[in-house]
């Protein structure tokens, strides 16, 4: 199910009732993951137990469901076990008149990936393309079996935009308001009124999927297209990317940097955690206090963090200022990276944000006073 | 093999810390098995407060001479010395009048200043050279196992230095400080009770002190631009972290 | 729909028995490890070495043996490095690697080799001295400058005698310390072979480098391999014949955790050593 298919298998008009019982129907084997109503137009992704609980004309939710279902805020890894018995607990370590350090009294158990089955609805094209994104990092040269079982386990349902929130500038970067990835989904959906527009990608979303409906032909894909072109001129906000890089590398001590994270950055991390491109992860060791075991375990971790890039005797970026720059760059620039952006325009840094720092602002701003 | 010697120090504060060491917290037993508590003021046998000790914890803030005195006796007779609390690491609840002159705090409190010889309050690190920080009111119980299985491993312990925001966001919550308007601590806070509050639908008030080299000015921005009063802004800057370089700078925004 | 999964998980950490330990200088040892399982590495490559409970560290190799052992020289500075000082013969830890990329010997061939290190930024390039030694006649003029703070901060210095009779070395030292006190034979002021006072940018200045037909290996202090590659550029030497090895933070070695990012560059893969045109002039570093 990671998109290496690229057969566009069938286009069906089915009413959205029936596609919500047919979602229903796949409880029997999976996990059903979906956009919840919080407030206002916001939602949470959430386990739902029906699919009547799900708020499919939301505008956007604060943690992507990349980030919550996929990539785990928080996982363990392994767990090691200190296999020595004795009252008050000694373990193998030798500060304490032990026989030295030995690891042959230490297991160490690699923690199994969750095989679950899990079908996620309502994926908006951004987070979709965030997916794609955390794909890079953890379906690269070393593949995170944790991330990699959830992947293949995991069914995407994509949802076509309705909405533009006032944040929103994917259709700047290409990653929205309608989906255009080659893979990164299992079927995608345009919001027809009483009616899905359903298009399958995937193979096994194929097997699944035991609707009829209408067939869907040109008239209603210029129909999709049409809803496309009308969302495009809703977007309040756009970022200019040309040239982006440059304007980067020539403005690295740009006032603006300082400015920003003198008045406004809290260096709280909040962009850095909504944010469904963020990769970055902290590995924590967890002793108990019977001294028995330890679990080694991953959280987000996040390059707001004043000690993101501590090392002994000093610091890369012991200024704000520099922590700051490095979280939009990595957005906005830093495209040697992976070839892409890093940025899917979702704007949730600038939702979030407790102070309203806005990195289309600050890039608008390198390009003007350049 | 031998138990390591601990003892617990109790200064100016509510002794909530000794209670919460004694009794409170998930392994009290797994505690009592690594470790002789030598002196304890909370227990009915309270034990003597001589060292050597191979670790000292401190609560409470400093207010009184005396107590720099023995503080400083302290550590020189323990080989690890945490401070522990709100109060010890930051100065804490005590530390509220830090913003007041001395004489102008004991008048509204005493009739007969005779006796009082309360100094400006500060926390332990003022005083003495501290091996870490177990912050919180109540102090975290993930922060205090690691401080002491540091100890009996001979390792140097790690604790959270980043914000609340770090730890709400791991465990999914929605932000209360944009969703809801609530004058949320959080950003400025330091991590480590695992945003007990935001999780209960709260505003952090920061019991755990401010973030290292936070920008509390900024949020105090947010805060006034929210509508809340200058007072309570103050007040929430101040009722913990009075004592501390980053929090003082928010309140130092109202003060011209 | 069952998927097979392709991997174990790639931060499993590994066992490694100590069979020596030596201490090279004040607050650094040489750790000899092997393990069950065949070792290859590179030079310039490193390991991230642990313990559970203490957490992991990346650390240079700073000896690769064929046989399957190898050697990291480690100066106990933070939580890891530090629980690792108490570790002797015997005795077992944990580790994973090698991991990053490695000095360009096989470009260095038929050139002369310029090794220039500070501190324990020898470490890394130890292993580049013993492939010199080992084939000295592959490589043209190879020359090793190191400085140190002071004779006790220096490392290998019993080595020293062997490699001076194939390389020349110069030595320099910002200070230096109560020579009669010192464990190691002491040096006699002087050029070459002898110790300097000053800094290793001063010796570059004095040396003469045929620009065109150098290659220089640069790993110390970032704010000093800054002046030691523009000193080498006032001689003539182009930027991409410059390579340099950084240090971050790292968690995890292989291009996941993010705490290494260089400007889009991740230094535990695409680094640590780097070429001086990949890296200088990049923010938030000083090259």
């Amino acid at each position: 199910m990671t998109g290496e298919r690229t057969f566009q298998k069938f286009k069906r008009l089915i009413s959205k009732k029936a596609f919500l019982l047919w979602l229903d129907s796949l409880k029997k084997d999976y996990k059903l993951i979906g956009p919840r109503y919080y407030r206002g137009n916001q939602a949470v992704f959430k386990e739902v137990d029906s699919s009547k609980e799900l708020f499919m004309e939301y505008e956007s939710a604060m943690l992507s469901p990349g980030k919550l279902f996929l990539y785990k805020p928080q996982e363990e890894l392994f767990r090691f076990t200190f296999n020595e018995t004795s009252n008050p607990p000694s373990p193998p370590f030798s500060k304490r008149g032990m026989g030295g350090f030995s690891s042959k009294k230490i297991t160490v158990d690699e923690i199994k990936p969750d095989m679950a089955k899990q079908v996620i609805v309502g994926v908006h094209p951004c987070d979709v393309n965030a997916i794609l994104y955390l794909d890079r990092t953890f379906l690269g040269a070393f593949k995170d079996p944790h991330y990699e079982a959830r992947r293949k386990n995991t069914l995407i349902i994509s949802l076509n935009c309705t909405h533009v929130g006032g944040n929103c500038f994917c259709s700047s970067v290409g990653a929205g308001p309608f989906l255009h990835s080659v893979g990164g989904y299992d079927v995608l959906l345009t919001d027809f009124e009483s009616e899905y527009l359903v298009e399958i990608k995937s193979r096994e979303a194929e097997e699944l999927f035991g609707l009829e409906g209408r067939g869907a032909g040109r008239d209603e894909m210029r129909f999709k297209a049409e809803k496309e072109k009308a969302m495009q001129g809703k977007f309040r906000k756009t970022l200019n990317v040309s040239g982006l890089d440059n304007i980067f590398a020539e403005n690295m001590e740009h006032p603006v940097w300082q400015q920003t994270a003198e008045e406004k950055c809290l260096s709280c991390s909040n962009c850095v955690m909504v944010c469904p491109t963020c990769f970055c992860y902290d590995l924590r060791d967890e002793m108990s206090m019977n001294l028995k075991t330890v679990t080694r375990y991953r959280c987000f971790d996040a390059c707001l963090d004043i000690r993101f890039a501590e090392v002994h005797g000093g610091n890369f970026r012991q200024s704000r200022a520099a922590r700051l720059r490095q979280f939009v760059a990595h957005k906005l620039d830093q495209t040697n990276q992976y070839g892409v952006f890093g940025t899917v325009g979702c704007g949730r840094c600038i939702t979030w944000c407790p102070t309203g720092i806005d990195l289309t602002e600050i890039a608008e701003e390198l390009r003007t006073k350049n | 093999m031998n138990k390591l010697r601990l003892g617990f120090f109790k200064y100016s504060c509510c002794m909530g810390c000794s209670y919460f060491f004694a009794y409170v917290h998930k392994q009290v037993p797994e505690v009592l098995a690594s470790f002789d508590f030598v002196f304890i003021k909370l227990l009915s046998r309270k034990g003597t407060p001589e060292g050597p000790f191979d670790i000292a914890l401190v609560e409470g803030a400093i207010t009184e001479a005396w107590q720099v005195d023995e503080l400083k006796m302290i550590r020189e007779q323990s080989k690890k010395l945490f401070a522990i609390g709100s109060c010890a690491v930051i100065g804490g609840i005590p530390a509220i009048k830090a913003t007041m002159p001395e004489l102008e705090v004991e008048k509204r409190v005493y009739k007969n200043l005779s006796s009082i010889h309360s100094i400006k309050p500060h926390a332990v690190d003022t005083y003495v050279k501290v091996d870490g920080y177990i912050r919180g009111c109540p102090p975290a119980e993930r922060d205090l196992y690691e401080a002491l299985t540091a100890v009996l491993t001979g390792r140097k312990p790690d604790f959270p230095e980043y914000s609340v925001c770090i730890e709400c966001k791991l465990k999914g919550n929605t932000c209360i400080l944009i969703a809801e308007n609530m004058p949320c601590m959080g950003p400025v806070t330091n991590a480590g009770c695992g945003a007990l509050c935001p999780s209960m639908n709260r505003a952090c008030y920061s019991c755990f002190g401010p973030m290292k080299q936070t920008n509390a000015p900024a949020l105090a921005k947010k805060f006034k631009a929210m509508g809340i009063s200058r007072d309570d802004v103050i007040r929430k800057f101040t009722e913990f972290g009075a004592d501390t370089i980053e929090f003082r700078k928010a309140v130092e925004t109202y003060e011209d | 729909m069952s998927h097979e999964l392709s991997t174990m998980n790639p931060l499993k950490p590994l066992r490694a028995k100590v069979d020596d330990v030596k201490i090279e200088a004040e607050g650094v040892k040489t750790y000899t490890l092997s393990t069950e399982f065949p070792f290859l590495a590179e030079p310039g490559q490193f390991n991230m070495i642990g313990y559970p409970g203490v957490g992991e560290a990346p650390i240079s190799l700073s000896a690769i043996v064929n046989d399957g052992s190898f050697k990291h020289t480690i100066k106990s500075v933070g939580r890891v490095t530090d629980f690792l000082k108490d570790f002797k013969k015997g005795d077992e830890l944990f580790f994973r690697g090698p991991y990053g990329r490695s000095w360009p010997v096989k470009k260095a061939e038929k050139k002369d080799v310029l090794i220039i290190a500070g501190g324990v930024g020898l470490a890394p390039l130890r292993p580049v001295i013993q492939i010199v030694l080992k084939r000295r006649e592959a490589f043209g003029e190879v020359s090793l400058i190191y400085g140190a703070r002071n004779e006790k901060n220096m490392l290998f210095m019993d080595e020293f005698k062997i490699w001076e009779k194939d390389i020349s070395l110069y030595i320099t030292v910002d200070e230096v310390s109560d020579v009669s006190k010192s464990p190691h034979p002491p040096f006699t002021k002087g050029g070459r072979g002898g110790i300097n006072i000053g800094l290793v940018t001063d010796l570059i200045d004095g040396m003469k480098i045929k620009p065109e037909r150098a290659i220089a290996f640069v790993c110390g202090p970032e704010i000093m391999m800054r002046f030691i590659c523009r000193g080498l550029i006032m001689h003539g030497m182009s930027q991409s014949s410059l390579y340099v090895s950084l240090e971050r933070r790292m968690k995890c070695g292989i291009a996941q955790c993010g705490h290494c990012q260089h400007s889009g560059l991740f230094v535990c893969q695409d680094g640590p050593v780097f070429s001086y045109k990949e890296v200088c002039g990049l923010p938030d570093g000083v090259l």
